[in-house]
């Protein structure tokens, strides 16, 4: 079982990658790899961390952020699923972090669009003093906006994370079942299809297909010779 | 390297913070903006120091990253006296080519070519080793970029536009395409390996079988449904499916 320690600290950091995401300073530990590596670090379960840190990274692939498009945030997903799968054995761990994982994604990702509209909100009623020019009103408007999205992003985190509290609490039967290596299975698959998905739409059809196509075949022979 | 300059390059990094409808990332280019213009209080007024604000703070979209260039160059063009309407024009101009510009190069270039190359190096021995090469690498090229795009802004003014057709720049964006396709290329057989691994034997048969399926559903229903959505709905089936069985 996950401790309240554990919990409070796993909070903070899916806040903190909730926040680089969109807000800032775009450093990149919102993207899964990291976020899942420091979150299992964090609570003394770095292998599992690893794991589920590779699982959304490939999910991630599927995302291209651009301007206002809507996407899954995976950053807090993936703390929560760290903490949903912690001390739990493979694949059952695979499983269960990717149930939790994924529905705190979706969420995360909706909830960008009501930060941005209240940001709206809040830039209309502002609009004669920024048209005059007021500095202050804009760092109040800009450290609202942090504000906002800090709120958000904790309580998406939160949210996750007792998402996994409770799958532990509800799932512990299956999860001791073959029925959780087949739920781990179709999760991974799903990552590695939607990678692959989101990599293809990347590289298109022109020459760099063939450079993607040589990429596979070096890291299959590597994966191969490990 | 002045104050106001690392100033506004700090302010640079929580640029879309108020990201809106309206403005898009606008209100955060007036915050980032707003130390380089300071000096016109003291020498032409605070009306003058007021309108450029204003100015600052209006509808603006790019790549984060490249936003600095369009902070520096308008401020810069505050200071040699430029109408304001050519300042708008300025802006406006701006947005597409910083936009497409950063997406290729970051978003769909750098990023998951560095990401690529992490998840093989993580899955292949390096552990979370390569998490810190990431980090690492790629916020080189990011803080580069960041800086490089407020200073080319701050001196090119209003000829901004030959900075961002810097030999450099086009050579990065060539190059970054196919390195990200091999590095994005390996890391695939690299994570599938990684997810598979902790499966049981008779579970990587499904795990194949089910990759297959769920390319061709994402393909063929490329319009609604994303990889979120395909993952859970799996997991939720096979879940369901598993308790039925056993």
């Amino acid at each position: 079982m996950i401790s309240a320690g554990d919990l409070t600290v796993l909070l903070v950091w899916g806040t903190v990658v909730g926040l680089d995401l969109v807000t800032g300073p775009q450093v990149m530990i919102a993207r899964p790899l990291v976020a899942g590596t420091v979150a299992g670090w964090l609570v003394g379960d770095a292998a599992t961390g690893l794991l589920l840190g590779v699982l959304f990274e490939l999910f991630q692939y599927d995302v291209l952020p651009v301007g206002a498009s809507r996407y899954p945030e995976y950053g807090p997903a993936t703390v929560a699923a760290v903490a949903a799968a912690h001390g739990i054995a493979e694949p059952a761990g695979l499983a269960l972090g990717a149930l939790v994982g994924l529905a705190t994604g979706v969420v995360g990702g909706a909830s960008l669009g009501v930060v941005r509209r209240r940001n709206t909100a809040a830039v209309r009623a502002a609009v004669p003093r920024l048209e005059a020019g007021d500095p202050r009103a804009l760092a109040a408007l800009h450290a609202a906006g942090v504000a906002r999205d800090t709120a958000r992003a904790a309580a998406v985190t939160a949210l996750g994370l007792c998402l996994g509290l409770v799958a532990r609490a509800t799932l512990g039967g299956v999860l001791a079942t073959p029925a959780a290596a087949l739920a781990a299975a179709a999760a991974g698959a799903a990552a590695l299809a939607a990678a692959i998905n989101g990599t293809l739409r990347l590289v298109g059809r022109g020459p760099d297909l063939r450079w993607m196509a040589a990429g596979v075949v070096v890291g299959t022979l590597l994966v191969w010779l490990r | 390297m002045t104050p106001r300059l690392v100033s506004s390059f700090l302010r640079l990094f929580v640029v879309q913070a108020s990201w809106n409808y309206d403005r898009m990332i606008g209100v955060g280019v007036g915050v980032a903006e707003e130390p380089l213009l300071r000096d016109i209080a003291r020498t032409e007024g605070d009306a003058a120091y007021h309108a450029a604000v204003g100015r600052g703070a209006g509808f603006f979209n790019s790549h984060p990253y490249l936003a600095g260039l369009a902070v520096g160059a308008t401020a810069r063009a505050e200071y040699d006296h430029v109408p304001p309407e050519q300042i708008e024009r300025l802006r406006a101009a701006l947005c597409g080519p910083l936009g497409s510009l950063g997406d290729r190069l970051v978003w769909a270039g750098w990023l998951p070519l560095v990401s690529g190359l992490a998840v093989a190096a993580a899955v292949l021995g390096a552990g979370a080793t390569a998490v810190v090469g990431f980090l690492v690498l790629y916020n080189a090229g990011h803080l580069a970029l960041r800086w490089w795009a407020l200073r080319a802004g701050w001196s090119h003014g209003m000829r901004v536009a030959a900075a961002l057709h810097a030999p450099a720049l086009q050579r990065a964006a060539r190059l970054t395409a196919p390195a990200m396709a091999v590095a994005a290329g390996l890391a695939l057989p690299a994570g599938g390996a990684a997810l598979s691994s902790v499966e049981p034997e008779w579970a990587r048969a499904v795990f194949i079988g089910a990759a297959v399926a769920g390319l061709a559903l994402l393909t063929w229903m490329r319009t609604t449904l994303d990889g979120a959505r395909l993952g859970l709905a799996a997991t939720v089936l096979a879940l369901a499916l598993g308790v039925l069985l056993w």
